[in-house]
């Protein structure tokens, strides 16, 4: 008789449910996640959708009678506006050098510090040290005791090879190396922990395996290692993208933007635009270009680069 | 040569890039600490001097500048803001890892992508808000605006010690008549201490370092240490003004990296999880 159970179709109504699944708890979740979510929609949802609305007005923060509904005129004037454009393009070569940058050379730490070594305990608390201290601290350190054009340790050091280091912080491009370095010198360590993390947790018998076979270390790392870390990779990159992408104090701190526009970042301009102008309507409109270039360039690698995306986001 | 000798020349190597890399890790720290005990003619001395007369009038002057208040408000702040976000996340990642929530996989992403908005968007409106409310330069507003950078951190990571903590618990504590709330609040939460140490500690340090929204929301009345450090201290470039910026520096560091290498474990599971 066991045709009986296969062969006939499903009875009517609603499926088999498995073990965890049932009516959902609505009580418990709003007790649980409600005051949660009630405060992500006050501090995230409402200014989020206000910088939206706000980007379709002429909006001076102190003529607000003068307010006028302009559509997407605030986000075609951006499109011309070459303070903008340059922004722009700095945030893009800003994140595309640091997170490669701190990608490679966090992940080349991770792979040196895997053998064991004595101190290793130490020696990875040591290279969080970047990543906890304060970041406005740690600018101010780099700008008047390293960078500082005459009683500098940089360019006292270059003296002693006999070059004349440049003022950094005040010109170009000195200046934007300047913050390059402080944010991959602030990153690494960030790259560093997820990757020493993520190669723990491999199995060793695969990368044994490949050593029976022959394969020599780099060979190890580079087919065997890092196509198992691809997932790790991806997730990585669009974190460090975000990071970069918001990047405010370094810069603020270290150039300010200048000198002459040199490092102004997209998020710099949207301070400077709206609360430091005041034009809230057009500072916001590049605030959201902002955010939907992020998302955009976020969404795509996410897209391109993993595809067993839903498992990892389950377990982690 | 022999290969005995490439392997213990390779491993030299190894060891010495290493060191290498944390003397630069930790140089910036070594000097800000080593300065801020210098005398002003000490602290711009290139080679830097090792073997000094340490004095501490670079700390009394930073006492004299009246830090003490600032450095009130950063604690006042830190302490409550993470106190609300984990107050919030911790029972908001019990339900996500336990309830049959409806909608759950679009809350969680909701509340995941809010770490991916750049904070400006937020920040502007948010000041216009907050101007409108009276409440620039008070506590409150930045605690509040706080929950945005710690509350998707710990709703996150915590939901990941929950789904680790096996659910057989759970059904034990139910067969001996715990309800929902003292099932969550004696038997799953505690075997995730762990978990609420470390969002703790992330939430610590993200707070107590935040810059730019307390550069917005502070005013004058409630400017936390990052703030009042570049704002006070203009014009650092001379190098008389070396010591008061280290001996000022080394007070708005000396919690976050004291407590980052006591409970170093914590702040690494952390970041190796999913952090940022």
């Amino acid at each position: 008789m066991t045709t009986r159970t296969t062969s006939q179709p499903p009875p009517p109504g609603p499926k088999p449910r498995k073990a965890r699944e049932g009516a959902p708890h609505w009580g418990a979740t709003s007790l649980f996640i409600g005051p949660a979510l009630l405060a992500l929609a006050v501090v995230a949802v409402l200014p989020t959708v206000w910088a939206v609305v706000s980007s379709l007005f002429d909006w001076h923060f102190h003529r607000p009678q003068a307010r006028t509904f302009v559509a997407l005129g605030n986000y075609l004037r951006l499109a011309s506006d070459p303070r903008f454009l340059n922004a722009a393009w700095v945030t893009t070569i800003y994140t595309t050098v640091s997170v490669s940058a701190t990608l490679v050379l966090g992940t080349l730490l991770a792979l040196l510090t895997k053998a064991p070594f004595p101190g290793k305990a130490l020696v990875r608390a040591l290279l969080t040290v970047p990543m906890i201290m304060t970041p406005v601290v740690s600018t101010l350190v780099w700008k008047t005791f390293f960078f500082e054009a005459d009683a500098g340790l940089v360019n006292w050091l270059l003296g002693l090879a006999g070059i004349q280091g440049p003022a950094w912080v005040a010109s170009s491009p000195s200046a934007l190396i300047t913050i390059l370095v402080v944010n991959v010198w602030f990153m690494t360590p960030f790259v560093y922990l997820v990757m020493d993390a993520a190669l723990e947790g491999l199995p060793g018998e695969v990368i044994d395996a490949a050593k029976i076979d022959g394969a020599g270390y780099w060979q190890r790392v580079q087919f065997v290692v890092l196509p198992m870390l691809r997932a790790t990779i991806v997730f990585t990159v669009i974190f460090r993208i975000t990071i970069d992408a918001r990047m405010f104090e370094i810069i603020h701190v270290m150039t300010g933007g200048g000198p002459a526009r040199d490092t102004e970042v997209l998020t710099l301009w949207v301070y400077n635009a709206a609360l430091r102008n005041f034009h809230l309507g057009y500072g916001n409109a590049g605030g959201v270009v902002l955010m939907l270039l992020v998302g955009s360039v976020c969404l795509a690698i996410l897209l391109v680069g993993v595809r067993d995306l839903y498992q990892r986001t389950g377990s982690t | 040569m022999s290969r005995r000798a490439k392997r213990g020349i390779a491993e030299a190597l190894r060891l010495l890039t290493i060191a290498v890399a944390v003397f630069v890790a930790v140089l910036p720290l070594l000097w800000v600490v080593l300065a801020s005990f210098k005398t002003g003619a000490d602290v711009a001395q290139l080679p830097p001097r090792l073997l000094f007369t340490p004095t501490l009038e670079n700390y009394q002057r930073v006492l004299d500048a009246g830090f003490a208040a600032f450095f009130y408000n950063s604690v006042v702040i830190t302490v409550a803001a993470v106190a609300l976000s984990v107050g919030l996340g911790v029972p908001a990642a019990y339900g996500f890892s336990r309830l049959r929530v409806p909608g759950a996989r679009p809350l969680l992403l909701f509340v995941l992508s809010i770490r991916f908005v750049p904070y400006i968007v937020f920040a502007v409106p948010l000041f216009i808000m907050m101007v409108g409310l009276q409440l620039v330069g008070t506590h409150g507003a930045i605690i509040v605006v706080y929950i945005l950078i710690n509350l998707p951190l710990v709703v996150w990571l915590m939901k990941s010690f929950f789904d680790d903590v096996p659910t057989d618990i759970d059904d034990a504590a139910a067969v001996d008549g715990a309800n929902r709330l003292q099932s969550f609040a004696f038997v799953v939460l505690p075997s995730a201490a762990a978990g609420v140490a470390c969002v703790t500690i992330l939430s610590f340090i993200f707070t107590w370092n935040e810059y730019l929204l307390a550069l917005v929301l502070s005013g004058r009345a409630a400017q936390t240490l990052p703030v009042v450090l570049t704002r006070f201290l203009g014009g650092m470039e001379d190098p008389v003004r070396w010591g008061l910026l280290s001996a000022s520096s080394v007070v708005v560091l000396a919690p976050v990296v004291i407590v980052t290498l006591l409970v170093h474990r914590y702040v690494r599971a952390g970041f190796g999880g999913s952090a940022g």
